[in-house]
């Protein structure tokens, strides 16, 4: 079908040379090619699977900032977009820009060859109208996006169904319900055409409460329960929180005054609460007055109950199982952070075995340690460390 | 330095707040100066101290409440952990066993507790300390008394 396409489009475009054709006909049907999509990095695409930007973290971000094209970002050098200029990054920006004409087409593609046909042709020289514009250079991206826009709106023969031909519910060309995209403002919440609109209505989901659950798309149905209970999961235990208090600071833990504050530290043997900041703070205080590190700093401060380690959670937890949810996700994050001491094999990592972080050789390969044992004298057996040569050379005393 | 001075305006707030709670302690914040306060403490009852208003000076460092306040007795007492003549006090929780989960208002507490319960093993009186190790509990008691006579009680008493 691709093959067809070219050659459609060989003939339309005049002037452009071959690999521009096919640099073109690539970007709009090689699935590599694709852009993430921008909802579905910020949590929530509605269009779910059938979106026709890319859901898969792997692929590239459109990370161009607009407003720096069209001459001003008041961000400046603080924006999370890349202020590069179009002809710098030439293929990033049309690819960018292609994506946006992609919609047409995949849809012609998707509704079947019928509608091809009988309007390809005036479909294709819209397209090649606007797509010898972005051809141009000098040309900046928004003004090719004003002038496809313009297209849509003015061009008379063009089919403006024929880009949202998923809108239209009653059109031949949808061949399964699946591909109706549901009505945004119901999901929103409210819906202003309420009975007349011609967009599908979600099903209820019954733990937002809202119009978002596709009748036809099983699987976004799962996926939207499931993120959406364990966000409200979340919520509802971030409410408990906001109430419990540090006892060594005395306030509101999700009430201090800077956000980074904002956060428990976790005692792995007790269940008294800490602001994140206080505890560590108290924790690696020095040892003044005789203090006894184990006894007094790594204690707890209230039970006194000696904790190796603290872990930080943004919520506080109610059941056992909770806790050891929040210190299992927190070592599975560490574990997958290279450990700094171990150095890919360098270094030398003073936590040994029981390091919470990630021991892995540059080639991947994870550190194989194999305990020894060594019988004391007093019949206990002790962990044996590392033992090099030098070692014993060092102590050594030549006679 | 701004943490300790939050946590000291929260330990204020709760003073106030909880005055009437504990009718044994009477704590003060400096009026110019948050970093210094005074606590009226009741002697115990059931003790030579009943009866008694103790006087003590706290005086709160900046690392607060990560290094514990340096408590003394104002008002003279005969006790085997208090020195007789400075007022200084020795009490693990105001030394190697602090911890910052400790408010003013419970060393107070610990301090009432103190003076129900002497330790004569590491005194700091030894006067007194002896009394008590060499089993002289009459002997301990009405010295101590008398000084609570003395020192910390309204004259017209």
């Amino acid at each position: 079908m691709g093959d067809f396409y070219g050659r459609d489009w060989q003939l339309i475009i005049p002037g452009c040379s071959n690999d521009v054709h096919f640099y073109i006909i690539s970007c709009l049907f090689s699935k590599s090619y694709r852009v993430l999509c921008k909802f579905f990095a910020h949590g929530a695409c509605l269009k779910g699977e059938h979106c026709e930007f890319s859901h898969d973290w792997k692929d590239p971000p459109n990370n161009i900032c607009t407003y720096y094209q069209k001459g001003a970002c008041a961000y400046g050098s603080r924006c999370r977009y890349d202020h590069i200029k179009v002809s710098q990054v030439h293929s990033s920006v049309s690819s960018s820009s292609v994506i946006e004409h992609q919609t047409p087409v995949s849809d012609t593609v998707a509704f079947g060859n019928n509608r091809t046909t009988s309007n390809g042709a005036g479909t294709a020289a819209d397209f090649s109208l606007s797509s010898s514009t972005y051809i141009l250079p000098s040309e900046p991206v928004w003004n090719q996006e004003l002038a496809w826009n313009h297209e849509l709106v003015w061009n008379p023969e063009f089919e403006y169904h024929e880009i949202f031909g998923e809108d239209n519910v009653g059109q031949s060309i949808i061949t399964s319900p699946s591909e109706l995209s549901i009505c945004s403002f119901a999901a929103a919440g409210n819906c202003p055409r309420g009975e007349k609109c011609p967009h599908i209505h979600g099903d209820l989901c019954p733990t937002c409460g809202k119009l978002c659950l596709h009748p036809f798309r099983p699987e976004e149905r799962e996926e939207h329960m499931k993120s959406c209970k364990n966000k409200h999961k979340h919520l509802e235990a971030l409410k408990r929180s906001q109430e419990i208090e540090c006892s060594v600071c005395l306030e509101r833990v999700l009430s201090k005054s800077t956000p980074a504050e904002r956060k428990f530290g976790l005692l792995s043997e007790c269940d008294h609460p800490f602001c994140i900041s206080c505890i560590r703070n108290w924790r690696s205080s020095n040892p003044t007055l005789g203090m006894d590190v184990n006894s007094t700093l790594r204690a707890c401060p209230i039970c006194r109950k000696l904790s190796y380690f603290v872990i930080p959670s943004v919520i506080w937890y109610t059941t056992i199982e909770e806790k050891q949810e929040i210190i299992d996700n927190y070592k599975a994050k560490l574990k997958s952070i290279d450990c700094k001491h171990f150095d890919f094999g360098d270094g030398n990592c003073p936590f040994g075995t029981s390091c919470f972080y990630k021991h892995a050789y540059r080639d991947g390969r994870m550190e194989q340690v194999v305990l020894r044992h060594l019988g004391a004298a007093d019949g206990n057996t002790v962990i044996a460390k590392d033992i090099r040569l030098s070692d014993f050379l060092s102590n050594m005393h030549l006679r | 330095m701004q943490a300790s001075r939050a946590r000291l305006f929260k330990e204020y707030k709760e003073v106030q707040r909880e005055k009437a709670v504990d009718p044994d302690i009477q704590l003060v914040c400096d009026e110019s100066n948050i970093f210094k306060w005074t606590a009226l403490v009741k002697g115990p009852s059931e003790t030579p101290y009943e009866g008694g208003v103790f006087q003590l000076a706290f005086s709160v460092p900046e690392q607060y409440p990560l290094q514990p306040p340096q408590v003394r007795f104002l008002t003279k007492i005969f006790h085997p952990n208090v020195h007789f003549k400075t007022g200084e006090i020795c009490l693990d929780i105001l030394k190697n066993a602090w911890s910052p989960a400790w408010t003013l208002q419970s060393v107070c507490r610990a301090i009432i507790a103190l003076m129900a319960h002497p330790e004569p093993d590491s005194p700091l009186n030894c006067d007194s300390g002896n009394l008590l190790r060499s089993g002289d509990v009459r002997g301990y008691q009405s010295m101590a008394r008398m000084y609570t006579r003395l020192a910390a009680m309204s004259k017209k008493g």
